[in-house]
């Protein structure tokens, strides 16, 4: 399932947390136009690295399609950091 | 022959129900505790869908005070980034092979197969590694 929701959350110095919920769809939709020129940029390189554009293009999709459920945490001290895809 | 199905037979036999009634109560209590045949295979473990690595130092590093760490993987990523792998091209892979064994460490990656590395991860599922040392504790597992 392709991920929908990223969640980072930071807890500053003063113990007061900071959350930002990135909608990945929407985000994606307003980022196309630079979407569609890195996918142009990635095409030459794959060219130039004689690497197959349609299985990197796979891998990449794969790579994404599998990222809900990731999780990382690390706290030191009284500050913290936490994403979250689901 | 559990006490429940003994007193629905002992009902019948002092003529309480009748048969088709037993029979009924028998078939609803089948239902509600659904009993596995002796000598059955016990129910596969489920696979594991996730690769926890858990860090934690008690230690006040740098005076910020104790630190954690806690990533949870799905397996599945790791499994896409291996087929990445693959896609690496044989140029790079002669150059990495250099450097490595310019470092002592001799190992051929063109010998690496994707299968190899997918076969790793498939089996990582039994893997736990646990590390107590008295500053910190390092746990990986699946779950």
């Amino acid at each position: 399932m392709m991920p929908q929701l990223v969640t980072v959350r930071r807890r500053r110095h003063n113990g007061r947390w900071l959350r930002l919920y990135v909608p990945v769809l929407p985000v994606l939709l307003v980022l196309s136009p630079l979407l569609v020129l890195a996918v142009l940029v990635g095409l030459v390189a794959c060219l130039a690295t004689r690497v197959s554009p349609v299985g990197a293009l796979r891998g990449t999709g794969q790579l994404l399609w599998a990222l809900p459920g990731t999780r990382i945490e690390i706290e030191q001290g009284r500050t913290a950091v936490l994403v979250t895809v689901r | 022959m559990n006490e429940q199905r003994r007193q629905i037979l002992q009902m019948l036999v002092e003529g309480k129900i009748t048969v088709d009634e037993a029979e009924r109560l028998i078939d609803a209590l089948v239902r509600e505790q659904p009993e596995s045949p002796p000598g059955a295979a016990p129910r596969p473990k489920p696979r594991p869908k996730y690769l926890r690595v858990v860090v934690s130092s008690p230690d006040n590093f740098g005076g910020d005070g104790p630190g954690r760490v806690n990533v949870r993987v799905p397996l599945q990523l790791l499994r896409a980034g291996v087929r990445l792998t693959s896609l690496i091209p044989p140029q790079a892979l002669t150059q990495v092979n250099a450097e490595l064994t310019k470092s002592g460490v001799p190992i051929d990656l063109t010998q690496l197969k994707p299968q190899h590395i997918e076969d790793l991860v498939e089996q990582l599922d039994d893997v736990t590694v646990d590390v107590d040392q008295p500053d910190a504790k390092v746990q990986v597992f699946c779950e």
